[in-house]
């Protein structure tokens, strides 16, 4: 079984990226991939609680971050580095992330078969 | 070495021109390319009404020359495709739609083709927007 990251790098609502990248995942996940998920750069803004995407006519990203759990993705993590830069605590965060620093992150990186950053 | 392309880049960025060198390249060398999944913005590769002037590259034709002489598998992701207006003939009349524009050597299916390429892929090359 191939051990797949999906990396979200992008806010939750500036493009499409972030849902065509859930998307995707959901799907790997459903074919049986081991699938996990790291939150990075802008993409720690997708772990913001309280979206409210109908403000913008969009679903709300971090509601169907919760189906995550569904797919058994449960590996899920977040840059430390990422969510510093931005102010944004880590105690006060949608999902039930591992936060990790550089050392962490980069044996995360190495472990994985298959990386999707896009 | 098997390759899974995913490209996500419109055909008018930067990226997508160095999907297909790149891919060209893995041919040449003897890589085994069997699918590029486009996704995204990169599923408008698949929109036969694009015309790039002449003295720009016309990067779908280069992924056509290369369906034709590798049979190379040219997939564009459904849902991405029908929100960007490419469809095949039969979307277009299941949708009722007057005109169905999708490019002669690409296809149109499902995100599974991409997760599939992924399972049997060594390396998965992603060339974003």
């Amino acid at each position: 079984m191939k051990h797949t990251l999906f990396i979200q790098h992008h806010a939750p609502y500036g493009s499409e990226s972030p849902q065509e990248q859930l998307d995707a995942l959901l799907v790997a996940a459903a074919f049986g991939q081991k699938v996990s998920v790291l939150f990075q750069d802008d993409g720690v803004w997708q772990l913001l609680p309280q979206q409210e995407g109908h403000a913008l006519e969009r679903r709300t990203l971090a509601a169907q971050l919760q189906a995550l759990e569904l797919y058994e993705v449960n590996a899920l993590y977040a840059d430390a580095a990422s969510l510093a830069e931005r102010g944004l605590d880590q105690s006060r965060l949608a999902l039930n992330v591992q936060v990790l620093d550089a050392a962490a992150l980069k044996k995360l990186l190495g472990d994985q078969d298959l990386l999707l950053r896009f | 070495m098997k390759l899974t392309l995913l490209v996500t880049a419109a055909p008018h960025q930067e990226n997508a021109w160095h999907a297909l060198a790149f891919c060209k390249a893995a041919l040449a060398r003897g890589h085994d390319v069997q699918r590029v999944f486009f996704y995204g913005d990169g599923a408008t590769h698949g929109n036969s009404l694009l015309l790039p002037p002449q003295d720009e590259p016309d990067v779908a034709q280069g992924w056509r020359e290369l369906n034709e002489s590798h049979a190379l598998e040219l997939v564009v992701c459904v849902a991405a495709a029908l929100k960007r207006g490419v469809m095949d003939a039969d979307m277009a009349r299941r949708e009722d739609k007057a005109l169905a524009n999708l490019a002669s050597g690409f296809v149109i299916s499902g995100l599974g083709q991409l997760a599939e390429a992924m399972m049997e892929a060594d390396r998965l090359v992603s060339f974003p927007g």
